[in-house]
């Protein structure tokens, strides 16, 4: 599907962006994958990746750092000789009500997961622009769509990266690039795992398939909307979480 | 380099459909030309392809006049000889 294709994947050693980058290695295409902190998940994931028999690249990349953005971005290029695919998943939650929330809690969340879609795809598109090509994922979440109780700040990022996405959306179409986002509900993650069990049985409680999602369900997502099947769709937003938002 | 203000205009011209005679070298491409701002990239694209050079990204945003865009081609025209 995306047979010798290059393809970057931020935050990709944990979670949805692991099952991203091997989601993504499986179907033919070499990836580069940015991870923040766990050398030792960034090298299981780049011995994933070859196994599947395609080329793989790990970079420690804080997404807050424009110049290591760039850096990443360059090296990609000149490994990989291009690049074709830009899934911006890499993110992070200091949940807590507005009330005890620091500055810095408030900040460190809007620099990694808004900032950091601007610092990667702003280092990206230049490439993209000139071959006429090029398809972008933002990972957002169904919370910067319909809130969530102490998270102001990831609310308000990925509320960012929808208003983000939309734009870029229109703005490029003219150059064959398409740019969709991925909301994710609760799935089944690190970034949830530190919620209390008790809490985790009334969430899934109110999600209408009863459970949480899986990885692999969310790079499912983002397969269709990097594949040719979804050659039409710009601008858009798929929900996966198990009907959580509906009304 | 003779030519090259002629040549750099005439392409430009062509990529903004205008006569190369009706460019002011100092008018503004967005403000005063009404060139989209995305044609900025046409322009480096097209003489980065002429003249087999290679003009960093990060100098997009200086391509704001034509005489500033000749300026900036030449410095990586005489990087290249």
């Amino acid at each position: 599907m995306f047979k010798d294709k290059v393809a970057i994947v931020t935050g990709g050693s944990r979670g949805i962006g692991r099952q991203i980058s091997l989601m993504l290695a499986k179907n033919g295409a070499d990836v580069a994958f940015t991870y923040l902190a766990n050398k030792d998940a960034a090298e299981e994931v780049t011995l994933e990746i070859k196994k599947s028999g395609r080329r793989a690249l790990a970079m420690q990349v804080d997404t807050r750092d424009f110049d290591k953005a760039k850096e990443f971005i360059d090296r990609t290029k000149q490994e990989f000789g291009k690049l074709d695919i830009l899934v911006n998943n890499a993110g992070i939650t200091k949940d807590k009500a507005l009330m005890m929330m620091t500055k810095d809690d408030w900040l460190s969340v809007i620099d990694t997961n808004l900032n950091g879609i601007f610092n990667l795809t702003r280092n990206a598109i230049v490439t993209f622009l000139k071959q006429k090509s090029g398809d972008i994922v933002n990972i957002t979440s169904i919370t910067g769509m319909i809130g969530m109780a102490r998270q102001t700040n990831y609310a308000a990022s990925k509320a960012g990266i929808i208003g983000f996405t939309k734009a870029l959306a229109k703005e490029v179409a003219p150059y064959n690039i398409r740019v969709n986002a991925v909301a994710p509900g609760f799935i089944g993650t690190d970034m949830v795992a530190g919620l209390k069990e008790e809490y985790k049985k009334v969430l899934a409680e109110n999600i209408p398939l009863g459970r949480f999602g899986v990885p692999s369900e969310v790079a499912n997502a983002v397969k269709f909307l990097l594949s040719d099947e979804a050659r039409f769709i710009t601008g858009q937003v798929l929900v996966v979480d198990g009907g959580l938002s509906l009304k | 380099m003779p030519g090259i203000d002629a040549e750099i205009k005439e392409l430009i011209a062509t990529i903004i459909e205008k006569d190369a005679s009706q460019i002011d070298p100092e008018a503004r491409f967005i403000e005063d030309l009404g060139v989209d701002s995305m044609m900025a990239l046409e322009f480096l694209a097209a003489i980065e392809k002429k003249y087999k050079i290679v003009i960093p990204e990060e100098r997009l945003p200086e391509f704001i006049t034509l005489n500033a865009t000749i300026k900036i081609s030449k410095e990586y025209l005489d990087n290249k000889k």
